[in-house]
């Protein structure tokens, strides 16, 4: 493991996102076993390791939002499943990760995965991830609902950013 | 604000009703819940849908239930607070007209309790309810009382398809036409069945073995065979495939070749997501292009299979699924006479 020293120890990072989510408080419990890390499928093939993670979450290293390493989560749960002690929710303290990795723009492009700019299309245009459901469509109303709901979040812009890029597509095509 | 726990007590019926567990079913009001992915195998519906019927059950769809989001979730698209009401909204239309759900896919499943989950938290709870007021504003004004508030002690349960056919598994295999005649199966649960903690009331039954897929596999007339990559995951990992697609095959390609490995003839499993990923023909082409082999055994659904071995109609329960390899070898063995 990285040396760190006892001066090295920053409350700070820890606060913003106990305060963000609070359940993210249990991860003080963290005893630094590693099993999380030895049942994980992301560590098996990338270089994901969520007690470095959570280490450097308690030490005050936001550099770890710059990783790429917490792109590599499966969201599983496993490490929920072996770890010793209860209530530690590395998923979601990940996903909470991502989204200040998000707001401070070392996120991954969305407009670069077509898959996921044509299912949040669907989502907020049918209410679904797929084209013709099985069972039929949703009513007209409920999908406005979802568009309302959807209001300020990421999958709008997902799906703005998609009809921008289409809309630039078409334009060139006619010139 | 106290929240119930939203997963039916399947112990609480095996006590009320020892020797036969699916009366407790009989009269009630059940719904299907429609994940997404069922498109691409509806027989995952509709096998499942002729079971319950067959058994005299009372079962419909909610029209107005929408995707359970989890995806959008999962990739940081949308906040708690909008998944929980985009939930909300799926538990109330469900609440109206049912008394159970049943759910087939893990994803959905894990979302249906997750969403709820969610709301214990008084600040998510209460972004939650704004988010509905406004949509209630927009909607000028609701069709029915509570529409848009968040459920208080719903009357709704929601059941896994595998803990549902589990329970009612002596009824089950009396309605069967065929068994599995000896066929090796290696079962696979899904991460978000296998390690899920929501649904569970305590933490023994959160760390116990699953075997329920095994037991059921036994009853059919198969033969479940261990494999050294059970409990991974498929590959799936909340869109990894997608973003990480060499990784994520990786592990989808050690899954299939360990139960390759023990000479299992299918996958048994119980979620769509799963069974969408490990039989994907163009995933397994990458497979072979990346990993240099070309592995061939079959997956099923456990509710294709129930629907296999109640002798539904070949074109109803698998006749999307022409291009998954061996798949019609393992349908005519199983429907021989």
């Amino acid at each position: 493991m990285d040396d760190y020293t006892d001066s090295d120890w920053n409350w700070e990072f820890y606060e913003e996102l106990v305060d963000d989510v609070d359940e993210n408080k249990n991860i003080i419990q963290c005893i630094s076993c590693g099993k999380c890390v030895g049942d994980c499928p992301a560590a098996k093939v990338s270089n994901f390791n969520s007690r470095k993670i959570i280490m450097k979450v308690l030490r005050g290293d936001k550099s770890v939002l710059k990783d790429s390493d917490i792109w590599y989560c499966y969201l599983c749960e496993r490490c929920k499943r072996v770890c010793p002690k209860e209530n530690i929710n590395i998923p979601l303290l990940i996903i909470n990760l991502r989204n200040e990795s998000f707001r401070k723009g070392y996120g991954p492009k969305y407009s670069n995965l077509r898959k996921y700019v044509e299912m949040s299309e669907r989502f907020l245009t049918q209410g679904t991830v797929v084209e013709n459901p099985l069972g039929g469509t949703l009513p007209q109303e409920r999908v406005d609902e979802i568009y309302e709901i959807c209001n300020f979040a990421r999958i709008k812009y997902v799906f703005k950013a998609s009809k921008s890029d289409q809309s630039k597509k078409n334009k060139k095509k006619t010139k | 604000m106290h929240f119930n726990n939203l997963v039916l007590d399947l112990q609480e019926i095996k006590k009320k009703y020892p020797e036969n567990p699916l009366e407790f079913f009989k009269g009630k009001k059940l719904c299907l819940f429609k994940a997404c992915l069922e498109k691409y195998f509806p027989g995952v519906r509709w096998g499942f849908q002729d079971l319950l019927e067959e058994l005299q059950l009372d079962v419909s769809i909610c029209k107005d239930q929408s995707c359970c989001s989890g995806t959008f979730f999962q990739r940081n698209l949308i906040t708690r607070a909008q998944f929980s009401a985009i939930n909300e909204r799926n538990l109330s239309e469900m609440n109206r007209q049912a008394d159970i759900v049943l759910v087939s896919c893990n994803g959905c499943y894990n979302s249906l309790l997750r969403g709820r989950d969610f709301l214990k938290n008084t600040e998510v709870r209460n972004k939650t309810q704004k988010i509905l007021n406004s949509v209630k504003k927009k909607a000028d004004g609701e069709k029915y009382p509570g529409m848009y508030d968040i459920l208080e002690n719903p009357k709704l349960k929601v059941v896994h398809d595998l803990d549902f056919l589990y329970l009612i598994r002596d009824d089950l295999v009396n309605a069967l036409k065929f068994d599995l005649k000896g066929l090796k199966v290696a079962v696979h649960y899904g991460c978000h069945y296998l390690n899920l903690s929501r649904d569970k009331k305590n933490v023994e039954d959160f760390l116990e073995s699953k075997t329920k897929l095994e037991e059921l596999v036994e009853l059919f007339g198969g033969v479940p065979v261990d494999y050294k990559e059970r409990e991974s995951c498929c590959g799936w990992g909340a869109s990894q495939l997608l973003i990480n697609p060499h990784e994520a095959l990786k592990i989808t390609y050690n899954k299939l070749k360990s139960a390759e490995n023990v000479e299992a003839d299918f996958i048994l499993m119980p979620c769509p997501t799963c069974l969408y990923t490990l039989s994907k023909p163009e995933y397994r082409e990458k497979i072979e292009e990346w990993f240099n082999e070309k592995l061939e055994i079959p997956t099923i659904h456990l509710n294709e299979l129930i629907a296999i071995l109640q002798g539904c109609e070949e074109d109803r329960c698998i006749t999307l699924r022409r291009k998954t390899p061996r798949l019609e070898e393992i349908f005519e063995i199983i429907t021989q006479q």
